[in-house]
């Protein structure tokens, strides 16, 4: 019984707040992340070489480095060249930049995948470039790159604990802070983890919602 | 045609019957083979021959119906008893099935190995002597993925022949072959024949089992609506349905031996 | 740009020994996701409902829950409360190998669901039980299949494996920070750090080509 009272009175606001600063974490995250991704990847196709080689470089390091040494860098590096950034701004600012990078691996294979004669077809119709790209390549590109771009997204959510790495009190933050007063580890992340994933499931299910909706007879959005 | 005399039943099956949601593919089919004996179904596609031969040795659980292997009835629901059965029963399939991971050798030792516990050198024997019966001495190091049609589907015999099996079945082993592969492996078969080994196969090879069985079965809608010797079931059928199939596939496959 | 080099130059011998850490906690991770992924895959696949619902659960559970926490539920909160006493280490091996277990046990069913299905009727034909045919047909190449996707997950597992850090384990990313936070030298630390996980995922993801390569079967094409 007072177990319960405890977990009302005490646990569950607290999770809740944290729940609110990592979906403040996430939404922002996701949206810069995904643009940027889209603009990175569509850089990688059709860009200059040295542009190409400039976001190609920009994608292995940020795919390769782990997100906590990225994390590292933005919020413990910067301040050596005098910008200062407070643990939720390094967050938000890695999360995105490293998102991005994955992003942009599945928009390049989406734009990739369109088959050249789509574009013949369109030039030969008078489309200009932009056109071709608004109309014709965007739409059957985005459908293939929503199933790989939704998984990046469920990362993301996952990897959002890393915040609390730097020091961003988020949700896995307030558990920690929580538990390591009262040792009641076993439960309270219990339940972290069950918040998590509730926001994951959530995300899958929608996601594959998405995926329905926008799927065209007899096009396979997986396999090109 | 063999002589006939003191013939021992090898292999007997009674009603049995498969369904497919309510479709019935297989109805109370009932067929016995003896010793030395070759027994052929013909009849359309989809008219159950396959269904009925993969239910004789339960890759496909029929749903009613009995089975008798050397007058002892198979339990399929102990495995035990379904797994001796089957070691018992070679079965050759249509589109071959080698395990593409093993070479021609791999394929013919592996059930040696694994089901009947032989050892290394003896597997080996016993497979080398298989792939040079069915005349693939020179590609024994081969995979799958390096052999010609035929070469697999004699693979593939091989492979059925070294657990000594006592009737062997056949599912259209031809069906999958481009025109020129075919005769190479109806020679195997032949010649299996020719050694007095039990058979049921299912072909569309008309003319090539024409020769060879002792009895034809046509099969349509799952039911065998007729049984007769190959001059008969061909040329003077009962049924009007049986006589007009087997015209059809004379005239087009009669050159075909 | 000289005081940056020798800072790594200083520190390089102490990051290179937690390379080996890092190697160590991403070789058992991936050996015990090996082992807990092919039974789950071969349950999901060929297991009775019951088992296919549970294993599913499994997946479902590792899949959806960060590292973090769950490094911090068994480390402060299981291991604790069933009387365990295990380092953070073997704590850190065991989290990231069960997470791994449900993303390799996903690769695994993959490879299972694109044999063709006669390569298991052909095994029970010769009178193979199921178990034989699993163990003797399929996964040997249901696992040739998977090295594609395994050599990813590996590479995610590299980088995940950098998250011990939060139970004090030493392996690169400890070690970095520890140095930089004396030297005050975090950029360049840092940066040597993430080149190593970069030149680990390589010499790996080069490994398991390598091995891919060995393993492939002459005239396949998949």
């Amino acid at each position: 019984m007072e177990e319960l009272l405890f977990i009302r009175q005490d646990v569950l606001p607290a999770l809740l707040r944290g729940l609110r600063i990592s979906l403040m974490l996430i939404i922002p995250s996701g949206l810069c992340g995904f643009a940027l991704g889209v603009f990175v990847g569509a850089l990688r196709v059709y860009g200059s070489p040295w542009v190409k080689r400039l976001t190609n470089g920009y994608v292995i390091i940020f795919r390769g480095f782990p997100l906590v040494v990225q994390l590292f860098i933005w919020y413990f590096g910067l301040p050596h060249i005098g910008i200062y950034l407070t643990p939720f701004l390094a967050s938000v600012l890695g999360f995105t930049l490293c998102s991005a990078a994955y992003h942009s691996e599945y928009v390049r294979g989406a734009f990739q995948s369109i088959k050249g004669g789509q574009r013949l077809a369109a030039q030969a119709l008078g489309f200009t470039k932009l056109e071709m790209i608004r109309t014709i390549i965007l739409p059957q590109a985005f459908r293939r790159a929503v199933p790989g771009c939704g998984n990046e997204l469920i990362y993301l959510i996952k990897y959002s604990s890393l915040a609390y790495m730097i020091t961003c009190i988020e949700l896995t933050g307030e558990g920690k802070v929580i538990a390591s007063e009262t040792f009641k580890y076993t439960e309270i992340f219990f339940m972290v983890g069950l918040i998590y994933l509730l926001l994951t499931s959530l995300a899958t299910l929608s996601l594959r919602r998405i995926e329905d909706k926008l799927r065209i007879p007899g096009f396979d959005n997986y396999n090109p | 045609m063999r002589a006939m005399g003191e013939q021992k039943e090898v292999l007997k099956v009674e009603k049995v019957t498969k369904k497919y949601a309510s479709k019935e593919v297989v109805k109370e089919a009932s067929l016995a083979v003896n010793e030395g004996e070759i027994k052929v179904l013909i009849g359309p596609s989809g008219g159950g021959k396959s269904t009925l031969l993969q239910c004789i040795n339960f890759l496909v659980t029929p749903d009613k119906g009995r089975i008798w292997l050397e007058g002892k009835e198979v339990l399929h629901s102990q495995k035990k008893n379904l797994y001796e059965y089957r070691q018992k029963v070679g079965m050759i399939f249509q589109d071959f099935n080698l395990f593409d991971h093993l070479t021609a050798l791999g394929n013919v030792e592996i059930a040696l190995l694994k089901v009947r516990k032989m050892t290394k050198k003896d597997a080996r024997d016993r497979a080398v002597a298989e792939l040079e019966r069915v005349g693939l001495r020179d590609h024994i190091r081969k995979y799958p993925a390096q052999l010609s049609g035929g070469q697999k589907q004699r693979v593939s015999i091989a492979r059925a022949l070294a657990m000594d099996p006592k009737v062997m079945l056949l599912d259209e082993p031809t069906s999958a072959l481009d025109p020129e592969l075919i005769t190479e492996v109806h020679a195997v078969i032949k010649a299996l024949g020719a050694e007095g080994m039990t058979m049921v196969m299912a072909t569309h090879q008309i003319g090539f089992a024409s020769h060879l069985a002792d009895e034809m079965l046509f099969m349509e809608d799952g039911i065998i609506v007729e049984t007769g010797a190959p001059a008969k079931l061909l040329l003077q059928a009962e049924y009007a349905r049986t006589r007009e199939f087997c015209a059809k596939l004379t005239g087009r496959y009669g050159e075909t031996r | 740009m000289l005081e940056y080099l020798t800072a790594i130059g200083d520190a390089l011998p102490y990051l290179l020994q937690g390379s080996l850490v890092t190697i160590a906690l991403v070789v058992g991770a991936m050996a015990l996701g090996l082992v807990i992924g092919i039974l789950l895959a071969v349950g999901l696949v060929y297991g009775p409902p019951y088992i296919r619902a549970l294993f599913s659960m499994y997946v479902w559970f590792f899949r959806g829950v960060p590292l973090l926490v769950l490094l911090f539920l068994f480390y402060f909160g299981l291991f604790t409360l069933v009387g365990i006493n295990i380092s953070a280490f073997t704590a850190a091996v065991i989290v990231l190998g069960l997470i791994s277990s449900a993303y390799q046990s996903q690769i695994f069913r993959g490879g299972i669901l694109s044999l063709p299905e006669g390569q298991l009727k052909a095994a029970r034909a010769l009178g193979m039980s199921d178990g034989k045919a699993i163990c003797s047909i399929v996964l040997p190449q249901a696992l040739r299949l998977s090295i594609p996707g395994w050599s990813n997950e590996y590479s995610i597992v590299l980088k995940d494996s950098a998250i011990a850090y939060a139970l004090g384990v030493a392996e690169v990313m400890a070690r970095a920070h520890f140095v930089a936070s004396r030297t005050y030298q975090h950029l360049p630390l840092y940066f040597t750090a993430g080149v190593i996980f970069l030149i680990l995922t390589y010499m790996g993801t080069k490994a398991l080509r390598v091995l891919e390569e060995r393993l492939r079967i002459p005239g396949y094409m998949r």
